[in-house]
């Protein structure tokens, strides 16, 4: 495919609130972003040519924000109103290797719906993890330094080094990601062995076990994003969609020359990249 | 006073009264204000009643509830107007496009506006800290909305007691300090976040004066395009009104009443339901929708529901566009069964707009809003004619006169202009040792109003919409010093930057009005120009006292003429404001705070500078002139020092400064920019120092000795803690030197070369003498937890 082919579904409802700087990335790289509200994949309220279907996506995303408020759990009540609706279309969207993203609220819905970190099958009927109230007790919104550790597995970040650190920052109240604690030891160690850890939380030498502030929530490894066993379905804490350029980052000015490029935009690319060849 | 036999009611089965003015005596009528609790005065139920006479009837409650909030302070301004007018509302400049309704909108570039929009919630976050202030940044952004401008970023000065108040010091009724900051700061962060606006600036203050009524002022930053910008009122006759948005319920009902008048033991109690209760996830779609409706061109005119309700905003929309209005109140959706017709007709529930729509694009916006899952309803339409009515089941309940309605009263009440004493008292003081210097500059860096506030602008969301390019804080991104001023870039096609800061010092305010408000005006323009952005339009929010009483409206006097003379020699547009008088309790008064948001352009955002220092061996400039007049600053108050010298303005002085150090970032000379304030050069070099983690080693001799017409020369204290207006700090790369002192001396600005970037640690000199030699490090740590200290209580 080309990049003006592939089409992505920016899906939102009330409360979401990162969908135009979402809608911006993928648009700056010469894909056709598309917002989509939930109610035109459930056919409620919708006139005529109104209704969508995941199908005529190859690209889902869930943006950040705050769905239905977040007065219940994160994300629960958008996942919830996803799965009766489409949930059996997007374990088919899933299995077809199409691509899933979802940062802040959108991995919180990601892990909601069972498809991250989806350990058995596309989409588990109940949620395997959650991402809970930051250590902290509070919302912060801070910048955070990823180390990249995917060997290759993750379509999201292809175009990345082993390894290497980016800046992506952070603006969560509930990003610390657990595993049942009677099965998390042999859980963490697939996550580790099968390669679905995609970033960690790092301080600048790239110490992985960095406490707060660099660990913004407290996540057991400094754990800030997964993916699942296809590589295809990615959940990240921090907003990559805030640092596609290098003028949002939190010290752009310290340098007086310097790349265009923000730290977010690779990412953009990569799973863009992926689309392209697969499809 | 027992009134109740001038109440009857209007017909059985319709849930309204006839007040029997014709029938009252004087007294009678200030028993009906006081038992509607409508707050108007005596002579204002008089007039009320002659213009009901001359109809031939009495009025309904519900008349006479829609003219008491229409002629309250808050909605009709009517001890304020006469001074604004006389100072600062009308200043013409060629940005202004739209000046006077609910946000003002000024131009942006050629085929956009932003606007803006400024106002005060303290009464509500006095009695709901929580509720109050959340409600505030919801009513700030349906204000800028409803020009038809999307929200871009949240500003919020908030103003408190000291932490560290005493209890029994804290009146009886009102609520801790330690109390209402938590809860202010928790509302802004759960409403702000939720609706997707960042947070980008404001500013945190304290000071004992707010103990008994703290300040939480809020403004909003829009930006759209020219063709979208939709006005506050009707197209014509035959446009039907539809309200979307949140249900009508008792919550906010007399809140405006509630707003002028004092504070008193029983508001908590008596004033509860007057505190509206805000729903972001209502508030969220209803931007989106609103948007949506009025880009397709769908929409007449739109405005939101705030102080008044939809009393105020039917008959104002309608006569603002030349016409009458019919409101069926029974198709109001509500919250709760069991209204009565006035309360739907005043309650200002949150999340409501009301849109006027052509009749044939009725079915198409509703659609809109149901896509969103917004409720909406046809509520009534815009007739021919000058009246308001309100029909209850078919049954008129109301029907006004627009031009008597919205025709408040305007009084020019006695006021007292206080005479400010400029004498420099001999502060006492003398030359200080090394260690007690230090100890005074780590306490003022640590100190509430000076030190970093962190723990506020981390729980607000200041980066969602991706657009900030300067956030609250500047410098290394795990431990940044303070920003002078945010800049967003609107567009995603143009490099141009809208920046924004809010200022005001208490302090001087409380001395010295007149010139505290002139240094609020110059310190929101130094943030501005700091930041290398030209200041472009002026917002502002003025929190007084009771103007019953001659001396609170004096100072609201010198405060509108500073405002005006600011502005007028700066062609600055005043475009919006808010006045919130009444801000007194048991213990007194507020400090005069007029609260100034500016708003400032750059033409790339990547030129816009920052405080924190860049690179060792630049070179740092003294920009300014300092002078001795050290009331109300950090220094003195630290040392206990009573002066009411506050620092002046000398608006000549400030035009050359500014207009230098923009030229100069125009140019690419500046690495670094900071305005000296609280705490004057002491605390700004430090400031400079903890963002960037660099030392610096400065020499202060010739501070203050810069110009011929200065006399004395100036002692070490005030060459470090003088607060003087027009000042700034640059860094200057060595190569560029030459450049910069022959800038400054062609546009008349001073400057005095002080030393370089250096080291770790700050070493201040005077001549050969060591002043102090602190570790940034050390500087970092009071600065940095300051404010955290207080809240430990340790």
């Amino acid at each position: 495919m080309k990049a003006d082919e592939v089409k992505v579904c920016v899906l939102r409802m009330e409360g979401t609130n990162c969908e135009q700087e979402t809608f911006d990335a993928f648009r700056r790289l010469g894909a056709d972003p598309e917002f989509v509200h939930l109610k035109q994949l459930e056919g409620r309220d919708t006139l005529a040519g109104e209704n969508r279907s995941l199908d005529d996506y190859q690209i889902l995303m869930f943006p950040g924000g705050f769905s239905a408020g977040d007065y219940v759990r994160a994300g629960a009540i958008f996942a919830a109103r996803m799965k009766a609706s489409s949930g059996r279309d997007l374990a088919r969207f899933i299995d077809e290797g199409k691509a899933v993203g979802g940062f802040c609220n959108g991995f919180q819905i990601m892990v909601e719906l069972g498809i991250l970190p989806a350990f058995d099958s596309a989409m588990s009927e109940h949620p395997e993890a959650v991402l809970h109230a930051n250590d902290s007790g509070r919302f912060e919104c801070r910048p955070t330094l990823l180390k990249h550790v995917n060997r290759g597995k993750c379509a999201w970040t292809g175009k990345l080094e082993e390894n290497e650190i980016r800046l992506i920052p952070s603006a969560h109240a509930e990003g610390k990601f657990m595993l049942p604690a009677e099965r998390e030891r042999g859980l963490y160690e697939r996550l580790f062995d099968e390669d679905r850890i995609v970033f960690r939380y790092s301080d600048p030498s790239g110490d992985v076990e960095a406490p707060y502030p660099y660990n913004p929530n407290g996540s057991k490894f400094n754990i800030a994003g997964i993916t699942n066993d296809g590589g295809n379905v990615f959940g990240l804490m921090p907003h990559p969609e805030r640092v596609f350029f290098r003028n949002t980052h939190p010290d752009w000015y310290r340098r007086r020359v310097g790349p265009e490029e923000g730290d977010g935009r690779k990412i953009f690319e990569s799973v863009l990249e992926y689309v392209m060849k697969r499809f | 006073m027992d009134v109740s036999h001038l109440f009857r009611e209007m017909e059985a089965g319709t849930p309204v009264r006839v007040v029997l003015l014709s029938e009252a005596s004087e007294d009678e009528l200030g028993g009906i204000s006081e038992i509607m609790g409508i707050g108007l005065s005596t002579e204002e139920m008089s007039r009320i009643r002659t213009h009901f006479i001359s109809e031939g009837r009495d009025p309904t409650d519900v008349e006479l509830e829609a003219l008491g909030q229409a002629w309250s302070e808050h909605c009709c301004y009517k001890s304020s107007k006469y001074f604004m007018k006389r100072s600062f509302i009308g200043i013409k400049a060629p940005q202004t496009v739209i000046e006077g309704e609910d946000a003002g909108v000024v131009e942006f570039d050629d085929e956009h506006v932003y606007c803006v929009g400024l106002e005060s919630h303290n009464h509500p976050s006095a009695i709901g800290p929580y509720g109050g202030s959340a409600t505030g940044v919801g009513g700030i952004i349906r204000d800028v909305l409803c020009m038809g401008a999307q929200p871009i970023a949240v500003i919020d000065p908030l103003f408190f007691g000291p932490l560290d108040t005493p209890a029994e010091e804290v009146p009886e009724g009102i609520n801790h300090p330690r109390f209402i900051y938590s809860g202010v700061v928790a509302g802004i962060r759960d409403y702000g976040n939720r609706i997707g606006i960042p947070t980008v600036a404001g500013m945190v203050n304290f000071h004992p004066g707010y103990t008994g009524n703290p300040l939480v002022n809020v403004g909003c930053v829009g930006i759209g395009r020219k063709e979208n910008v939709i006005h506050s009122r009707v197209g014509g006759p035959g446009e039907v009104y539809i309200l979307a948005g949140g249900r009508t319920g008792r919550d906010g009902i007399h809140g405006v009443t509630f707003a002028s008048a004092d504070l008193s033991a029983e508001s908590e109690e008596k004033d509860r339901g007057s505190v509206q209760l805000g729903d972001p996830i209502t508030k969220e779609p209803l931007i989106h929708s609103c948007l949506e409706a009025n880009e397709k061109g769908l929409l007449r005119g739109m405005k939101d529901l705030g102080g008044g309700g939809l009393s105020c905003v039917s008959g104002e929309m309608a006569l603002d566009g030349g016409a009458g209005a019919v409101i069926h109140l029974d198709r109001v959706p509500l919250k709760e069964e069991g209204l009565a017709p006035w309360e739907i007709w005043v309650s200002e529930s949150q999340e409501r707009m009301m849109v006027s729509v052509a009749p044939e694009n009725v079915d198409a916006v509703l659609h809109m809003f149901r896509k969103w899952d917004v409720e909406a309803v046809v509520i009534g339409e815009v007739v021919e004619g000058k009246r308001v009515k309100a029909l209850w089941h078919g049954r008129t309940i109301l029907d006004l006169d627009l031009e008597f309605f919205t025709a408040g009263p305007e009084y020019c009440r006695i006021f007292e202009s206080r005479k400010v004493d400029r004498d420099i008292p001999d502060p006492g003081i003398g030359p200080l040792p090394r260690e007690k210097l230090e100890d005074a500059l780590l306490s003022i860096l640590s100190s509430p109003n000076i030190c970093s506030k962190e723990d506020v602008f981390r729980v607000y969301d200041h980066e969602v919409r991706g657009r900030t390019v300067i956030k609250p804080y500047a410098g290394m991104p795990f431990s940044p010093g303070p920003s002078d001023a945010a800049v967003i870039k609107p567009l995603e096609d143009s490099y141009k930057g809208i920046v924004i800061t809010a200022d005001v010092n208490p302090y001087f305010c409380e001395l010295d009005p007149y010139r505290g408000t002139l240094s609020a005006m110059e310190e929101s323009v130094r943030n501005l120009v700091s930041t290398g952005a030209y200041p472009h339009s002026v917002t502002d929010c003025l929190n007084f006292g009771n103007p019953e009483k001659p001396d609170r409206l004096g100072d609201f006097e010198r405060a509108c003429t500073a405002i005006g003379e600011f502005a007028r020699h700066f062609t600055l547009p005043v475009v919006s404001g808010n006045v919130s008088l009444y801000n007194e309790s048991e213990i007194g008064k507020v400090p005069p705070t007029p609260t100034i948001m500016m708003v400032g352009l750059i033409d790339d955002i990547r030129s816009a500078t920052t405080p924190d220092l860049k690179e060792k061996g630049n070179i740092i400039y003294l920009v300014g002139r300092t002078r001795n007049e050290m009331g109300g600053t950090a220094f003195f108050r630290y040392m206990g020092v009573e002066c009411s010298c506050v620092p002046d303005v000398d608006l000549e002085l400030s035009g050359k400064c500014m207009d230098a150090i923009l030229e100069m970032n125009g140019e690419g000379l500046l690495f670094s920019v900071h305005d000296l304030s609280e705490g004057g050069l002491a605390a700004a070099i430090s400031e400079m120092c903890i963002g960037g983690g660099l030392g610096a080693d400065i020499n202060i001799r010739r501070v203050g000795s810069m110009s011929e017409d200065e006399g004395e020369p100036m002692d070490v204290n005030e060459k470090l803690f003088s607060e003087s207006n027009s000042r700034y700090l640059i860094e200057v790369p060595p190569q560029y030197a030459l450049k910069v002192e022959d800038c400054l001396s062609r546009k008349g600005a001073p400057y005095t070369k002080l030393g370089t970037v250096l080291g770790d640690s700050l070493r201040i000199t005077d001549g050969e003498t060591i002043l102090m030699d602190v570790p940034v490090s050390d500087l970092d740590y009071a600065w940095r937890n300051g404010l955290r200290k207080l809240m430990e209580g340790s």
